[in-house]
C-alpha cells in the first residue's frame, strides 16, 4: 500500500476524527454502561471511516484510518482497553473487505460494510472472550440474551428470537450508517469547492 | 565555537542502551498472549501466576493501576459472574448460594488471564513510543503510517477545539431545538470541512519539506540487551509447560 502525501494526510485526518472520539466519547459511554455503546461507537466510527474512503478510494485506506485510530487509542489517556482495540481494528478490517469486493465506492456498499462491521460488535465478545480471557461460551450468550431481553421487553425463553432480533438491529444501525456516511460524504465534498470527493 | 559545540555533543554521546528495548517489550506481550491461549487449552494455575510475577516485576506501574478500586472492582464482576455461571454441577454451597468447584476453577483463571493481558498491554503501551509503533506498522506493510500518526496525534487537539466551537455556535443559534436532526447533521458537516480544509496546509507544510513518503524510513526500533535472548527463553518456557502438563 502505497499513499501520497495527500492521502496520508486526509487519512490521518479521518483517523484523528475516529480515535477522538473512541478517546472522549467512548470512554465516557464505556464508563457509564450504557446500553448499545459499541453498536453506537462502531456506526460512528465507521460512519468517519467511510467518509474517509470516499476522499481516498483506494484499497486498504479504511484500514489504515482504522490503525490509527487503534493506535490513537491504545496511547490515549492510559486506560488499558484491549477489547475497544481490538474492535476498532477489526472494524476497520472487515469494512475494508466489504469495500473491496466492489469495483468503486458506492452507498450499497457503504450500507455492507458498516453492516458487517457492526455485526462484529455483536460477535466479538464471543472471540476475544473465548481466546483471551478464557471465557466459556455460555455466560457471553447468557449476557447477549440478557441484554436483548432487557432492550426489546422479551422473556428470556425466546432465547433465539432475541438473538435474531439483536443482528436484525445491529445490521440495520449499520446499514443507516452506512446510508449517511455516503449523504454526508458527499455533502462534504460539494462544500469543498464543488469537486467530486476523488479530486479533493 | 563551532568545535566547542561538536565536543560538547560527543561528550553526550549516545543513550545508554536498554536491558529491554521496544522489541523485547513487544516479545513480552506477545509471550504473555500465547502463555494466556496456553492456559486456556492446558488449564491450571501456574502459568498465569508465573505471568503476572514476572510482568510485576518488570512494570510496577501496571500493577499500581489495577490495584486502584476501579478495576478491583471490575475484576471482582468478572470473577463473580465467571463463578456463578461458569458452568458445572453444583457440588458445594456458600452462604446459601449454590456454587461449582468447576466454575470457581474458570472463574480465577479468568480473573487471572484478564490481570496478565492488563498488565501485559499497559506495559506495553507505557513503554513504547508512539512513533515506534507507526515504525512497526510500516515494517509490516502501512508505508507512511508514521507520518499520518504524527499528523493525526497533532490534529486531536485542534479538532477537538473545531468540533467544540462548532456546537456551541450551533446550540446559541437554536440549530439544536428545532430540527435537531439537521443540526446534528450540519455539525458533522462542519467539523469534517473544517479538518479537511486545514489537512491542505498540512500537506503545504509537508511538501515544502520535500516530504514525500516514498523516501521517508521507519522509525527505529530500541533494540536492549536482553531483547534477542528473550526469544529462545520465551519459547523454551513454553515449550517447557506444553510438555509439563
Amino acid at each position: 500500500m502505497k499513499f501520497s502525501t495527500r492521502e496520508l494526510v486526509t487519512m490521518a485526518v479521518f483517523g484523528a476524527l475516529w480515535g477522538g472520539i473512541e478517546i472522549s466519547l467512548g470512554s465516557v459511554l464505556h464508563a457509564i454502561k450504557l446500553p448499545l455503546t459499541g453498536l453506537s461507537l462502531t456506526a460512528i466510527g465507521l460512519l468517519i471511516a467511510l467518509i474517509g474512503r470516499l476522499f481516498v478510494p483506494r484499497r486498504g485506506s479504511t484500514f489504515f484510518i482504522g490503525v490509527i485510530a487503534t493506535v490513537l487509542k491504545l496511547f490515549s489517556i492510559g486506560n488499558i482497553l484491549i477489547g475497544p482495540m481490538i474492535g476498532i481494528l477489526t472494524e476497520a478490517l472487515v469494512a475494508e473487505l466489504i469495500l473491496d469486493i466492489f469495483p468503486k465506492p458506492t452507498r450499497l456498499s457503504f450500507m455492507l460494510a458498516v453492516a458487517g462491521g457492526s455485526l462484529w460488535t455483536l460477535i466479538q465478545p464471543f472471540v476475544t472472550g473465548l481466546l483471551i480471557f478464557g471465557r466459556t461460551l455460555l455466560p457471553i450468550w447468557l449476557d447477549m440474551v440478557d441484554q436483548g431481553s432487557r432492550l426489546f421487553g422479551l422473556g428470556s425463553q425466546a432465547a433465539l428470537w432475541i438473538v435474531l432480533a439483536l443482528v436484525l438491529l445491529y445490521l440495520a444501525v449499520g446499514a443507516v450508517a452506512g446510508w449517511l456516511a455516503w449523504s454526508l460524504g458527499q455533502m462534504v465534498s460539494v462544500r469543498l469547492r464543488g469537486h467530486s470527493p476523488t479530486t479533493v | 565555537m563551532t568545535a566547542s559545540r561538536l565536543h560538547t555533543s560527543l561528550m553526550h554521546g549516545a543513550p545508554a542502551k536498554p536491558l529491554i528495548g521496544s522489541l523485547g517489550h513487544l516479545l513480552i506481550f506477545l509471550w504473555s498472549l500465547a502463555a494466556i491461549l496456553l492456559t486456556q487449552l492446558r488449564g491450571g494455575f501456574l502459568l498465569p501466576g508465573i505471568c503476572i510475577l514476572l510482568l510485576s516485576l518488570l512494570y510496577p506501574f501496571a500493577l499500581r493501576r489495577i490495584l486502584r478500586p476501579r478495576w478491583l472492582i471490575l475484576l471482582g464482576i468478572l470473577l463473580v459472574t465467571s463463578i456463578l455461571f461458569g458452568g458445572g454441577q453444583p457440588d458445594l454451597k456458600l452462604w446459601g448460594v449454590p456454587l461449582s468447584s468447576e466454575g470457581i476453577l474458570v472463574g480465577v483463571r479468568m480473573t487471572l488471564s484478564a490481570i496478565v493481558i492488563l498488565l501485559a498491554a499497559d506495559g506495553l503501551s507505557t513503554s513504547m513510543d508512539i512513533t515506534e509503533v507507526a515504525g512497526l506498522f510500516e515494517r509490516l506493510g502501512l508505508q507512511g503510517l508514521g507520518f499520518s500518526l504524527g499528523v493525526a496525534a497533532n490534529q486531536l487537539p485542534n479538532l477537538r477545539q473545531s468540533s467544540t466551537n462548532a456546537w456551541h455556535s450551533l446550540r446559541m443559534r437554536g440549530g439544536m431545538r428545532a430540527q435537531w436532526w439537521r443540526g446534528l447533521q450540519l455539525f458533522l458537516l462542519t467539523v469534517l470541512t473544517n479538518a479537511l480544509r486545514r489537512s491542505e496546509d498540512i500537506v503545504l507544510a509537508a511538501e515544502a519539506r520535500a516530504f514525500r513518503p516514498d523516501r521517508s524510513r521507519a522509525a527505529p526500533l530500541r533494540i536492549g540487551h536482553l531483547d534477542w535472548w528473550l526469544i529462545p527463553v520465551g519459547l523454551v518456557f513454553l515449550a517447557g509447560v506444553l510438555v509439563l502438563t
